[in-house]
């Protein structure tokens, strides 16, 4: 018992670490997921193939590559090429990475709004950002809850990428103390704080799917 | 007054031209109704008359103001976005399918777009979104979502949520056919008063004696052209044309 509470303190470390890493991703992601799938569906095909080209690379390489190239290759391009400190590495690897698929998720969940929705809006006055804004937007968020939450839940598992940056979030603490104790306790402990992180996650997207249930469709 | 003014529209889905020259003038206060067979192009003209789609040829005029024209060479030009809003919003739309915004109760429909556009303060627009309500026998709805409205509800809603722009023109496309027939009646009704109050309309519709009872013009469709057009008089009981004949023999 005694064992586990000296643990606690480096373990308590590396859960920070990782919700950080978790929640400045996801709060980054997001918004810049959405910005994403409107410049993907833009008319202007220059813009949206840009994106499409963008998504193609961000979700066909490992995110592990990606983390990688951020960190140790980046520096070296020239010109725009910048050492970045680990965490901030991590951190942008995640967001660009992340918000390449809510961009497909959003994209997928504006494009199946049916065409009748836009057509009302238009007949009614509105501009196409104020259909979008006020029209579209709000059903897509009903629709892409799911998948979001889905995709969030990978984050969380993700986020334990940033071992190969050496950076000490929780499995990465808990697999130094198993090396160094010979005690599989910390292995546990992190599988225990992964499970109770998902359950949080799932019982807020029921939430959220709860409110939006006040309409069907 | 003239309040619309169509000529020669030509519009063109790729290679198949589906409107073939349309001219039409429709005066305050008037009752159109347009029939013919599926496929002729009734609902493309009522979608180019709001921008909807857009026509390849000719003009459009609402109320006085251009909306598209030729220029010198005989290409369409459309006037700015901004201004051919202005000229659309002062035309109503109620669609076959409703098209009611599902995550907005009944009121909230109504009012979004007076707020939205024309910037009308709520405490302002909701009495007045009641009142149409009312009017089409939904006021108790009012906090309901579409979803838990029947099609000849929504529809109604549908037309209270037009009329709440307060626009000078409605169009209807069709705005009892995806509903079950003992629901009709109800919309046809909404629609009756409206004429009633001398609204300027104009309706797509398969319900033949509607157009026989409401409208005081009845224009008839095939393959992308007037073929005929009349009062309901001379177009039911007395069609000129053999495509006229046919068309509402097969509807009887
Ligand atoms: N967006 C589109 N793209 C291509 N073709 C279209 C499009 N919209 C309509 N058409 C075609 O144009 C023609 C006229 O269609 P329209 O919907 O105007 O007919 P309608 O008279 O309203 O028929 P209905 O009574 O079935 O509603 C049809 O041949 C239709 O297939
Ligand atoms: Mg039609």
């Amino acid at each position: 018992m005694e064992k586990i509470i000296t643990m606690m303190g480096p373990m308590l470390d590396g859960v920070y670490v990782t919700l950080q890493m978790f929640f400045i991703t996801l709060v980054l992601s997001l918004p810049l997921g959405l910005l994403l799938s409107l410049a993907r569906i833009s008319k202007y095909k220059p813009i949206s193939f840009l994106v499409e080209t963008y998504i193609w690379l961000m979700r066909g390489t490992p995110l592990m590559l990606q983390l990688l190239f951020v960190y140790y290759a980046l520096p070296l391009v020239p010109y725009i090429g910048i050492k970045l400190p680990d965490f901030s590495a991590a951190i942008l690897a995640f967001v660009l990475n992340y918000a390449a698929y809510f961009a497909e998720i959003f994209r997928g969940g504006i494009q199946s709004i049916e065409r009748g929705q836009y057509e009302a809006g238009k007949v009614l006055g509105m501009t196409y950002v104020q259909t979008m804004r006020r029209i579209i937007l709000p059903q897509v968020l009903k629709r892409v809850v799911p998948p979001i939450s889905n995709e969030t839940i990978t984050l969380v598992k993700d986020t334990s990428l940033i071992y190969v940056l050496a950076m000490n979030d929780l499995l990465r603490t808990a697999r130094t103390i198993v090396q160094r104790e010979f005690d599989m306790t910390p292995f546990v402990i992190a599988a225990v704080f992964y499970l109770a992180m998902t359950l949080v996650l799932t019982w807020v997207f029921n939430k959220l799917e709860e409110r939006y249930a006040a309409y069907d469709e | 007054m003239n309040m619309l003014r169509l000529n020669n529209i030509h519009k063109k889905f790729n290679h198949l031209e589906v409107l073939k020259g349309i001219s039409l003038e429709v005066s305050q206060g008037e009752v159109v109704a347009i029939i013919g067979p599926s496929g002729s192009g009734k609902s493309t003209l009522l979608r180019c008359l709001n921008r909807l789609e857009v026509i390849d040829q000719g003009t459009i005029e609402i109320e006085g103001e251009i909306l598209a024209t030729e220029d010198t060479e005989g290409k369409c030009q459309y006037v700015s976005e901004q201004k051919a809003r202005e000229i659309c919003f002062k035309m109503g739309m109620v669609f076959q399918q409703f098209n009611l915004f599902p995550h907005m109760t009944v009121i909230d429909n109504i009012i979004e777009a007076p707020m939205l556009v024309k910037g009308i303060k709520k405490d302002i627009i909701i009495p007045e979104a009641e009142e149409l309500l009312k009017k089409v026998g939904l006021f108790e709805k009012k906090d309901s979502y579409p979803s838990r409205l029947s099609g000849g509800q929504k529809q109604r809603v549908a037309i209270a949520r037009a009329l709440a722009m307060k626009p000078d023109i409605m169009l209807f496309d069709e705005p009892t056919s995806a509903l079950d027939p003992e629901l009709t009646g109800e919309v046809l009704k909404a629609m009756r008063q409206l004429a009633l109050e001398h609204m300027t309309m104009i309706v797509v519709t398969h319900e033949m004696a509607f157009a026989r009872e409401v409208a005081q013009r009845v224009i008839f469709m095939d393959n992308g052209d007037i073929v005929e057009e009349g009062t309901p008089e001379q177009i039911f009981n007395n069609p000129q044309q053999p495509r006229t004949q046919a068309f509402l023999k097969s509807m009887l």
